[in-house]
């Protein structure tokens, strides 16, 4: 019973918190509401168990993705933007029509008409399991995440300083 | 808190995500749109591998470990690009950027 009230409220926040993420006009306000999105999915990752993954959610997107956010925000625009300026884009009106088309005649009937299981089986969480699992048949792809998360690092550095050469060249003119 | 219920929370963030990322013209709110989309699979992922007949085959958390991986490596290329695209045209309105090399 706590667990399904529990779920809830997490699942309300989660809902809300990306809604005002998404919709919000001043985008610092929207990057707080996301990471308060972000912390609900966490709760709802221990209400099903899952505390490694849990911690990492925080650690990974609360920690390092919303600050990212944070500073790409504040090296790009003003935060609030022009008032009189739209903050929707052109034609918006068939984002909204696809998004609930997608919801509605897509996801909820695929979930509706799916044989879905109902009982959970008693499960001990375990960090060591998680560990010996993902270096006995997911080693592989441990080495090409960790390949993967090096080379978009550098891309990252080397996308992110591309405009330097030009400013350079303009100084010395 | 049954199966059905988790995958219709992560159906509605998911089209939550979409919505944002259909309908805002910030280039940095279309990307975190993207962040939320991933994290509706995330949920999926969890609530698929809690109900499952063997949650001791821990498929569905080392899933979601490789995808947040993925996503961190996504949002650090894609706001380099964003700042990139910034210095270069001085905006990061997605209506303006619709050129691939300055006029």
């Amino acid at each position: 019973m706590t667990q399904e009230i529990t779920f809830w409220v997490l699942a309300v926040i989660a809902v809300l918190g990306a809604l005002v993420a998404v919709r919000r006009r001043n985008l610092i306000h929207g990057v707080f509401a996301l990471m308060i999105f972000f912390a609900a999915l966490a709760g709802l990752f221990l209400l099903l168990l899952a505390e490694f993954i849990a911690a990492v959610q925080i650690l990974v997107y609360i920690g390092a993705v919303g600050i990212l956010l944070l500073f790409a925000i504040m090296l790009t625009e003003r935060v609030t933007g022009d008032d009189a300026r739209d903050i929707t884009s052109r034609g918006s009106f068939w984002g909204w029509v696809a998004a609930l088309a997608v919801l509605v005649f897509l996801l909820l009937p695929a979930i509706q008409s799916a044989d879905l299981p109902q009982t959970t089986e008693p499960y001990n969480p375990s960090v060591k399991a998680l560990g010996q699992q993902m270096m006995n048949p997911y080693v592989v792809t441990l080495e090409v995440l960790a390949l993967l998360l090096t080379a978009a690092l550098i891309g990252a550095v080397a996308a992110s300083q591309g405009g330097e050469k030009k400013k350079e060249d303009a100084d010395d003119a | 808190m049954t199966l059905e219920n988790c995958l219709i929370l992560g159906a509605v963030l998911f089209c939550i995500g979409l919505l944002g990322a259909l309908t805002r013209r910030n280039a940095v709110v279309v990307l975190f749109s993207i962040e939320i989309m991933l994290n509706a699979a995330n949920l999926n992922f969890i609530a698929f591998w809690r109900f499952s007949d063997n949650p001791a085959v821990l498929n569905g958390p080392l899933f979601t470990l490789f995808t947040i991986a993925v996503a961190a490596a996504e949002v650090a290329v894609g706001l380099a690009l964003v700042i990139a695209v910034y210095r270069h045209f001085k905006t990061v309105d997605l209506e303006q950027l619709d050129t691939l090399k300055e006029e």
